[in-house]
């Protein structure tokens, strides 16, 4: 048993040597430093207790020419301490009763020891901060040290940390049910050190994310020896110790900003390799490198190694998980840049671990149900988001609790493009008592982008996209603006910019931006920077405002243009009166001339928000002969009139023909028919009034 | 009798729906977006509706709940009509015997509706709750969704069953209330314990056995209305298709009684 400790201690020494030399070599090589922080982590989970204890090797670099004088951690697990953290104080804010935990269902963590590497003790400075407004002074996610003396520039510091953890039962997407796992956030993390501006380390919210700098993570992690364990990163060895009956697998990743891992003993384990030769294409390769105007050699893709864990009770919808994680790591990785590590890990949470759907640096959990239908694009959909986000939130790592958008909105926008690309159209979801009713019968089919409208225009009243995750009107509020509003507004930005330009921008993005932290003025920047064109009013008007954008048509109309007015008329110096009857005497010979008709067209913006810079309003005039007359307006006044003369009527008038303005809340005013015609109305009003007719007879069954 | 029921509901539906029509038609009948709603569900439409009109919908629900209990109160008063007329079954219907009955038979439905109401009370607020209650007990450690799935299931069929049950009792006791010439209520509720409780087996089976001709149906109405064509004429086929299943469900409203007060001559008088 010794021996397999010493070599257990030995291959450790080994990785961390290797690891150093990495390090080394990159820096030597003048590649650019990317993790700021190293860790070390030895974890231990008690299955029984539902504990965690744990050792935490930490170093910080300071890469900032700040003199550093103390270090906020993150402790997000004392968000489920008690009732006064902020995250259940702000549930109950929302929705009065908030988050109900259970009795022994509360989870916390104590940091028992800090200390430098030398030795000196940091615990006594220990205090828990609490500085997002509105305060919560009861909650404990934020914890400061301070330092004997500053870190200067271009040092580090290296500290030891213990701490004991108390694993919650199912709250927000972490924790345990019976004997399954998901442990995120669960380790004391540094928050992120802005030059001039301190540390940037927010509370646990109940409508944010996160935010972590990039760092070098080792964890060994040990288990009972019947438990499956995925984590991110790589696992590097499996060390079992018959005694206790555990296992310790250790987990091992460069340049990533959080670490979560998963234990259940029911967890099927599959690996498959996603080989870029044989997914994609040199016709792929080359249409897409045309597009972005890059050599392919820039575009050419790496192979990864593709892990799914996945209970027992899906193990039927092995290859529909597989299917959809290759769609997703082609062409997020086509379109935006290689995928950069060896790895990916798919989960599938265990039941009411209420773990599904979320992200992670190079795993994340996706979802699904025992009864699907093939029709329905889950768990595709949730598969292709939460693996998307690996490159929006997990390499351009912005500030979730402050601009959540550039993740969720930016990664919401282009599973909608993944999805579209490779499967098309999904059916919309119908379930009863779980069973999904698409089975049976047929539901209508939709792009992503029409579902994330109808989100985004009923939302726009409340906050504007670019507000602080935790200060939104509410829960609902943060998703529809974040997610639904934002894409929206990205695809509303496509059409404007053109389907190649986008795809330039978001490659230009990613790649600039990766492992940094880019903030939103960034990709605006982009923007300007691609199109060549200032769009700062698009932002400005949809991201940073709550106006609703709104264009329309209030007038149609097509008459007979009189040949003469009606009145007194200067005629050879005398006054000459033209009466009805002579005007229609003049009507009457209209064989001699060919008729001429007016047609008026009053354009509005029904909104508060107005097109500008370059992009107008189009407006287009259909005519009862097949032809057409196109005009552009400004969009800048509140109306504007147009007035055409042809030999014919008109047939119908619209603004936008083209649906660029996909953010337009209401397209139904957006188009005038000269004559109504009811087919569509009629046969709505008919299936309401159907609906109605069977609700009012079963309304009877209790007569 | 039939043509009765169903213009009576057609009617009501159509107050109910008309504010929603004149809505609709003024926003869509001149919009291009209206060639999109003959079409079928579509989300930018759909979208559209919802935002446009998120600010009426309470309105629009309180408008829609009046003629609902008003319709629920109707149908108290034209039970007495569709189990007179069952009842009297050579005579030929006509408004005169049929409005005859239901006015004659009012009062005494109206009592039972009460008593009934008390039944769904107990029901909904005590019966149901108890298996809820049971069922979660069952599902609290569950271990797969399995468990979850299957034992929502079984309670929804046991709500149903159960649902059957009151409305199949309190049918027994508007037909007996008929059959019998009876204005005693509450003599005909605890008397019908007695008989329920001696052919249960047997009149449940036939309560359900009508059920499963109504699920039959709706079944066939589905599976036609996916195979009609969409747009044009066929809106009218559709229309007219509609009309035949609501029809089928008076039909079945019929059956009901007609089947409880023939298996009652059969068993009991």
């Amino acid at each position: 048993m010794k021996i397999k400790k010493t070599a257990f201690a030995s291959v450790l020494f080994l990785l961390g040597f290797l690891n150093w030399v990495s390090l080394f070599a990159q820096q030597a090589l003048g590649q650019e430093k990317i993790s700021n922080i190293r860790y070390e982590i030895w974890v231990e989970l008690d299955d029984q207790k539902k504990m965690l204890s744990g050792e935490e090797d930490l170093t910080w670099f300071n890469r900032t020419q700040d003199e550093v004088q103390d270090m906020l951690f993150h402790l997000y697990y004392n968000a489920f301490k008690n009732e006064n953290s902020t995250a259940l104080q702000e549930a109950k804010e929302e929705t009065l009763f908030g988050i109900r935990v259970k009795e022994g269902a509360w989870g916390w963590i104590d940091v028992t020891k800090i200390e430098l590497a030398d030795g000196r003790d940091l615990k006594p400075t220990m205090e828990f901060v609490t500085k997002d407004e509105p305060i919560h002074p009861g909650d404990q996610t934020v914890m400061r040290v301070r330092f004997p003396e500053s870190v200067k520039p271009g040092q580090e510091v290296r500290l030891k940390l213990k701490f004991q953890s108390k694993i919650p039962k199912t709250i927000l997407r972490s924790g345990y049910y019976q004997n399954s796992y998901f442990i995120a956030q669960w380790f004391p993390k540094p928050g992120v050190y802005e030059e001039g501006k301190g540390w940037n380390c927010h509370e646990y919210h109940l409508n944010s994310e996160f935010f972590a700098d990039f760092a070098d993570f080792v964890v060994h992690i040990t288990v009972p020896s019947n438990f499956v364990v995925g984590a991110s990163g790589k696992q590097i060895i499996a060390e079992p110790e018959e005694k206790k009956k555990t296992v310790t697998y250790t987990f091992e990743q460069t340049n990533i900003h959080d670490f979560a891992w998963t234990a259940d003993p029911d967890f099927i384990k599959v690996e498959r390799d996603f080989i870029a030769d044989q997914e994609v294409s040199p016709k792929e390769y080359e249409e897409v490198a045309q597009k972005l105007g890059l050599p392919q050699d820039e575009v050419k893709l790496h192979n990864v190694k593709m892990i799914l864990l996945i209970e027992r009770e899906h193990k039927g919808q092995i290859e529909r998980h597989f299917k959809a994680l290759r769609a997703a790591i082609k062409y997020y990785s086509l379109w935006y840049g290689p995928y950069p590590y060896e790895t990916v890990t798919m989960v599938d949470p265990p039941f009411r671990t209420g773990s599904g759907g979320m992200e992670y640096p190079t795993l994340f959990t996706a979802g699904t149900s025992v009864l699907t239908s093939k029709n329905v694009l889950s768990p595709e959909g949730v598969i292709i988001h939460e693996f998307g986000h690996g490159f929006w939130y997990g390499l351009c790592a912005n500030n979730e609790f402050e601009e959540a958008w550039l993740d969720e909105g930016i990664n919401t926008y282009s599973t909608g493009k993944v999805q579209a690309k490779a499967y098309g159209q999904g059916e919309m979801s119908m379930r009863f008592k779980r069973i999904p009713l698409n089975r049976f019968f047929s539901f209508p089919r939709y792009y992503d982008y029409e579902q994330d409208r109808a989100a985004a225009i009923s939302i726009v009243k409340y906050d504007p996209i670019m507000t602080e995750s935790w200060k939104f009107f509410n829960r609902m509020s943060y998703a529809a603006n974040v997610y639904m509003r934002a894409s929206t507004c990205l695809n509303t930005l496509e059409k404007l910019v053109g389907e190649d330009a986008m795809l330039r921008i978001m490659r230009t993005f990613h790649t600039r931006f990766r492992f940094k932290h880019p903030r939103s003025q960034d990709f605006i920047n982009v923007v300007h920077e691609i199109t060549g064109k200032s769009f700062n009013w698009f932002f400005d008007q949809l991201f940073f405002n709550t106006l609703n954008f709104d264009y329309g048509i209030s007038l149609l109309r097509s008459y007979e243009k009189p040949k003469h007015g009606r009145g007194i008329f200067d005629v050879n110096g005398k006054k000459e009166e033209w009466t009805d009857r002579k005007v229609t005497g003049l009507k009457e010979k209209k064989s001699e001339k060919k008729e001429v008709y007016v047609t008026e067209v009053r354009v509005r913006r029904f909104g508060e928000a107005r097109v500008g810079g370059e992009a107008k309003i189009k407006v287009k005039v259909v005519f009862a002969d097949g032809s057409e007359e196109v005009r552009s307006w400004d969009g800048q006044s509140r109306w504007a009139n147009f007035t055409f003369e042809k030999p014919v009527k008109a047939k119908q008038a619209e603004v936008d023909p083209d649906r660029i303005w996909i953010i337009d809340s209401n397209f139904a005013n957006n188009s005038l028919k000269l004559e109504p015609s009811r087919g569509g109305v009629f046969r709505l009003a008919t299936k309401f009034l159907f609906w109605v007719q069977n609700c009012l007879q079963l309304f009877s069954t209790l007569s | 009798m039939l043509i009765y029921l169903w213009l009576i509901n057609f009617l009501f539906s159509l107050v109910i729906i008309t504010p929603v029509y004149f809505l609709i038609n003024r926003d869509y009948s001149r919009s291009l977006m209206g060639n999109r709603l003959l079409q079928g569900i579509d989300l930018l439409w759909l979208g559209d509706i919802i935002y446009k009109y998120q600010d009426i919908l309470p309105a629009l629900t309180g408008w829609m709940l009046f003629p609902a209990i008003l319709f629920l109160a109707l149908y108290v008063f034209l039970n007495g009509g569709i189990i007179g007329r069952v009842i009297a079954e050579d005579e030929k219907t006509n408004p005169s015997n049929f409005f005859g009955d239901c006015g004659k038979y009012f009062f005494r439905f109206l009592r039972v509706f009460l008593i009934s109401a008390v039944g769904y009370i107990i029901l909904f607020g005590v019966i149901f709750k108890f298996f809820s209650a049971l069922f979660n007990l069952w599902t609290k450690n569950a271990s797969t969704e399995w468990t979850v799935t299957i034992a929502s299931n079984l309670l929804f069929l046991i709500q149903i069953l159960l649902f059957s049950i009151v409305g199949m009792f309190f049918d027994y006791v508007k037909v007996r209330l008929v059959a019998e010439d009876s204005r005693k209520t509450l003599k005909a509720t605890i008397a019908n314990f007695s008989f329920i409780g001696k052919k249960f087996f047997k009149a449940w089976a036939l309560y359900l056995l009508v059920g499963i001709i109504s699920i039959l149906l709706g079944i066939v109405f589905v599976g036609v209305s996916n195979i009609l064509p969409k747009g044009g004429t066929s809106l009218i086929v559709l229309f007219i298709w509609q009309q035949i299943y609501i029809f089928s469900k008076m039909w079945v409203k019929v059956l009901f009684f007609s089947t409880e007060y023939n298996f009652l001559r059969v068993h009991k008088i």
